[in-house]
């Protein structure tokens, strides 16, 4: 088995047999393979944390801590090595340390109840800190740490697993990954150490969580404005219109003749007109197309009583109704100057 | 009053007399336009505009986005002028509102 360890130099299967051995309570193989393993992988970081987990276990809490601290820099984040630091410190009666320690892991994973457990024997008053609903991993990420598992060697004979511990066993494999101390089982000296492990992705989205509500906590909430009506804001120019002397009435219609806006009094069947212009722009527009000589744009339709001015806006069509002896000119003039606006506000 | 009187105008393209059904019954074009096609289109709408709008005889300037159209009910039919965008509108009119 050794044998077939130093073939294979570059292999990282080590880590995974030593986890499995300190399963199996075989401190010591585990403690010997890592340190093997380390001398030719030194910047695996999840195997000296493994170790530093070992060395805890076998009551060296001096060595577990210059394990894990010597590469602390670049596993701050690891929950498992907090905890396995915070339990070292506590073993040394080192308790400001050990507290510090529990709390990163806490920081890390607010659910880790080993490290709150821990904190509350430390500190008497000790009140936890909110909960925060931890986001469950991506499916694709849990498929990452399916797809690292590294079969074993045929002669390395280990111990069966329940499905979940070989699952957690292979995922170590994966480097940079996290140790996590969620659900694990009170860890006392020699007992069997039952580890799970979760893709990075998960810590950081907790953190990430974390961040977010604090900001949104230093956020001060700005007075939502409520903006005047669209509708409304027509008004305006449309009084502009009906400033003038010989305007009766202007109305806003769509180009298929529904009223959308009605504006003065100048006829009393408003609803009706407004089919009617539609209709006599859709036929001239449909006539002019055929004759390729472009759309409608505007049209002056003469009753005997009144005039119509009918001016496309976008996809209405807005009409004034003046009397027979207003100029027609003078009332484009005023309505092109507000087409723009009511182009605006309609959209 | 004849056609002629408008195709005199500047950038008037042409002017004709149709009847309510749309034939042609005079018409004169300075340019390419097919008189026969402008007179059903003002017969159309001058139909549509005397059915919609409940009046006895239509009368109306469509501008489009390269020519005005005019179209008026007289004694004699539905007389029609197609000029340029940039015609002297106003002198059209009125020679269209001297027409019995």
């Amino acid at each position: 088995m050794s044998d077939e360890l130093r073939v294979d130099s570059g292999a990282l299967i080590f880590a995974t047999l030593a986890d499995v051995y300190i399963s199996s309570g075989m401190i010591d193989e585990a403690i010997s393979i890592l340190k093997d393993g380390l001398t030719r992988n030194p910047n695996y970081h999840l195997a000296r944390i493994i170790l530093g987990r070992a060395y805890y276990l076998k009551s060296e809490p001096e060595e577990a801590i210059k394990t894990i601290e010597s590469v602390y820099d670049e596993i701050k984040n690891s929950e498992i090595a907090n905890l396995y630091l915070g339990h070292s410190y506590r073993d040394l009666a080192q308790k400001e340390k050990a507290r510090t320690y529990y709390e990163t892991a806490l920081k890390i994973n607010p659910e880790n109840m080993e490290a709150l457990k821990e904190l509350e024997k430390l500190i008497p008053d000790f009140a936890p800190p909110p909960k925060v609903e931890r986001v469950q991993p991506a499916e694709p990420a849990k498929k990452v740490v399916d797809d690292v598992a590294i079969p074993l060697p045929e002669d390395v004979t280990v111990e069966p697993m329940a499905p979940s511990e070989e699952k957690e066993a292979a995922a170590i494999e994966k480097e940079g990954e996290v140790i996590s101390a969620e659900q694990e089982p009170s860890l006392e000296q020699g007992e069997p150490v039952v580890q799970s492990v979760r893709p990075p992705v998960e810590e950081e989205r907790a953190e990430e969580i974390v961040s977010i509500e604090s900001v949104i906590q230093e956020i001060p909430e700005k007075e939502i404005k409520t903006e005047a009506v669209p509708l409304e804001a027509l008004d305006k120019p449309m009084k502009r219109l009906l400033d003038l002397d010989t305007v009766k009435g202007v109305f806003i219609s769509t180009k298929d003749g529904l009223l959308i806006k009605n504006y003065g009094n100048g006829a009393q069947d408003i609803e009706a007109i407004c089919a009617s212009v539609a209709a006599i722009c859709m036929d001239v527009d449909e006539s002019f197309r055929l004759l390729k000589r472009g759309g409608l744009t505007r049209c002056i339709v003469e009753k005997p009583d009144e005039t119509l001015c009918v001016m496309a806006v976008g996809d209405s069509l807005l009409t004034v109704v003046t009397q027979v002896e207003a100029k027609p000119g003078l009332v484009f003039v005023y309505a092109r100057k507000i087409i723009e606006e009511i182009e605006e506000i309609l959209g | 009053m004849k056609i002629s009187d408008f195709t005199k105008i500047q950038k008037v393209l042409g002017a004709g007399l149709a009847s309510e059904d749309g034939f042609i019954i005079e018409g004169q074009a300075r340019f390419e336009y097919d008189m026969e096609k402008l007179s059903a289109i003002s017969a159309r709408v001058a139909g549509r505009i005397k059915n919609s709008l409940n009046v006895k005889k239509a009368s109306a300037i469509i501008y489009t986005q390269d020519n005005v159209l005019f179209l008026r009910d007289s004694s004699e039919g539905i007389v029609f002028v197609i000029c340029q965008k940039d015609a002297n509108v106003g002198l059209v009119k009125i020679r269209l509102d001297r027409l019995p």
